[in-house]
């Protein structure tokens, strides 16, 4: 189970996150960046709700850190300790602006 | 206080908690361990230790003072934070203790030499490893891999190393994709489209620019094949082969070192590298001769091995290498391409009848025929070949 909670301040978004981001709900979190990011320029992914994450996740956040690269830039905020150890582990930490 | 001396290694190991109730004690403990067992190396084994508080962290440094060498191992989560905060790990190298997790009830979705291949949930794999001595091998492998994600290059997330049972395993993604193998296989036709996917993703890999020191040197590696040829080969041969190699200049771009259709993949229109542990760096003649092994070499003289190792007709990996030429090099140049193909044949032959030796060939037919013919081309080649580098 995935809620997304979107909140959009002129060129800022913010991706409020609640529940799991596996993979059976990674494709609502790509179908939402899909839709949202074109002009956008700050983007913002509030993990403060957001329980779990696997690779299909990863794999979402990394396309997305992808695409706010050519157009601007991304971070992802109160992220719990369980996923930040995740993020270590597979060098997402490296990758990712976390806040 | 349990302990264990092995191999010039004085293990102790703590439990519970080590506080300002009990310091002293464990301290003076210690002590008369280390007065009685001469030591090099000192490990304090933290895997039973539940808590560790300033008198305790007191009591390390001393030690530490004492020892130089000491290391502390199979750290709890907790126990680590704490040696993290107080910037203990900045002064002492300390491990944290492995994730232990169970196969069981888990499907085996592949079976490689090192072990077996588990599914452990929808989206993630355990490599487990026979052999529980392979522990330095997984984490170079596994380092390998994040260093190559961490700089862009797409492959399979890494997890971490863990423990399964008595052995260990490592942790990655599990990825929902094709192998180019399978892909040609399945359809003949894909062989255009999978030519230029695999050689951008190619040119990816060798527009990495590592540090010295950050993956192991090929050319170092290619000149101790050539040493090891100096007792089979002519003399003259050696030297030149050996003179080849030790020319071709230091390159510190990434190589994979065993870049074949097997070992990439087609997941979601993504094409994403895998087998990560032979990954070096060096000049690109290096990557080719590997290459050159896989397509053709490797099936020369009996085409029935390309068949077996890549599952597809020898032909077809002739058709696979040249095109691979024709398209990293950008040029319609057939006499260009050749002398390319001929600077990565000699060290694929190099590597391959060196190979073949330590794998007995020497005694079986097969073995002998391969040799036999890594030899010919060899002296045809040697000649007419007068630097690996191309333009």
């Amino acid at each position: 189970m995935l809620e997304i909670q979107k909140k959009q301040n002129s060129n800022a978004l913010v991706l409020a996150l609640q529940g799991r981001l596996d993979t059976t709900t990674a494709p609502q979190l790509e179908e939402t960046l899909k839709d949202s990011l074109d002009s956008v320029t700050e983007l913002t992914l509030d993990f403060a709700d957001l329980q779990y994450i696997s690779s299909a996740g990863l794999r979402v956040l990394l396309a997305a850190q992808k695409t706010m690269n050519k157009q601007g830039s991304m971070k992802l905020c109160h992220v719990n300790s369980d996923i930040m150890e995740v993020l270590e582990i597979t060098g997402f930490a490296d990758i990712l602006t976390i806040e | 206080m349990k302990f264990e001396s092995a191999n010039g290694t004085l293990t102790i190991y703590l439990t519970g908690r080590v506080d300002s109730s009990n310091a002293e004690t464990v301290e003076k403990e210690m002590q008369s361990i280390l007065a009685a067992n001469s030591a090099e190396k000192l490990v304090l084994d933290a895997e039973d230790l539940a808590y560790i508080s300033s008198a305790g962290l007191r009591v390390v440094l001393r030690l530490r003072k004492a020892n130089a060498t000491l290391k502390i191992v199979n750290a709890s989560s907790e126990v680590y934070d704490i040696f993290e905060m107080t910037g203990f790990t900045e002064m002492i190298p300390i491990e944290k203790a492995y994730r232990r997790l169970s196969v069981e009830g888990c499907e085996v979705i592949g079976q490689g030499a090192n072990g077996k291949v588990y599914r452990l949930d929808p989206d993630t794999i355990i490599k487990v490893y026979l052999n529980p001595d392979s522990l330095p091998d997984i984490h170079r492998e596994r380092e390998l891999a994040r260093k190559a994600f961490v700089m862009g290059i797409p492959t399979a997330i890494p997890y971490d190393v863990v423990k399964v049972g008595d052995g260990y395993g490592s942790v990655f993604e599990l990825l929902s994709a094709k192998s180019f193998a399978k892909l040609l296989i399945a359809d003949p036709a894909n062989l255009d489209m999978c030519v230029k996917l695999s050689v951008d993703l190619l040119k990816k890999i060798h527009a990495t620019e590592l540090k010295k020191g950050d993956m192991p040197d090929m050319k170092t590696v290619a000149l101790g094949w050539a040493d090891f040829l100096a007792d089979y080969l002519p003399a003259d041969q050696y030297e030149k082969l050996r003179s080849l190699i030790a020319a071709v200049p230091d390159d510190n771009h990434m190589l994979h070192g065993d870049y074949h259709i097997k070992n990439v993949m087609l997941q979601n229109g993504e094409t994403l590298l895998i087998d990560m542990d032979t990954l070096c760096l060096g000049h690109p003649v290096f990557e080719f001769a590997s290459i050159f092994l896989a397509y053709v070499g490797f099936g020369e003289v009996d085409h029935e091995s390309t068949r077996q190792f890549l599952g597809i007709p020898y032909e077809m990996g002739e058709e696979f290498w040249h095109k691979t030429l024709h398209l990293y090099f950008n040029t319609d140049d057939e006499a260009k391409c050749e002398a390319i193909a001929n600077k990565a044949r000699v060290i694929g032959y190099a590597r391959m009848m060196r190979r073949t030796i330590r794998r007995n060939g020497l005694n079986t037919p097969e073995g002998q025929a391969m040799i036999a013919n890594c030899r010919s081309q060899l002296a045809k080649l040697l000649p007419v070949v007068d630097t690996l580098c191309f333009d």
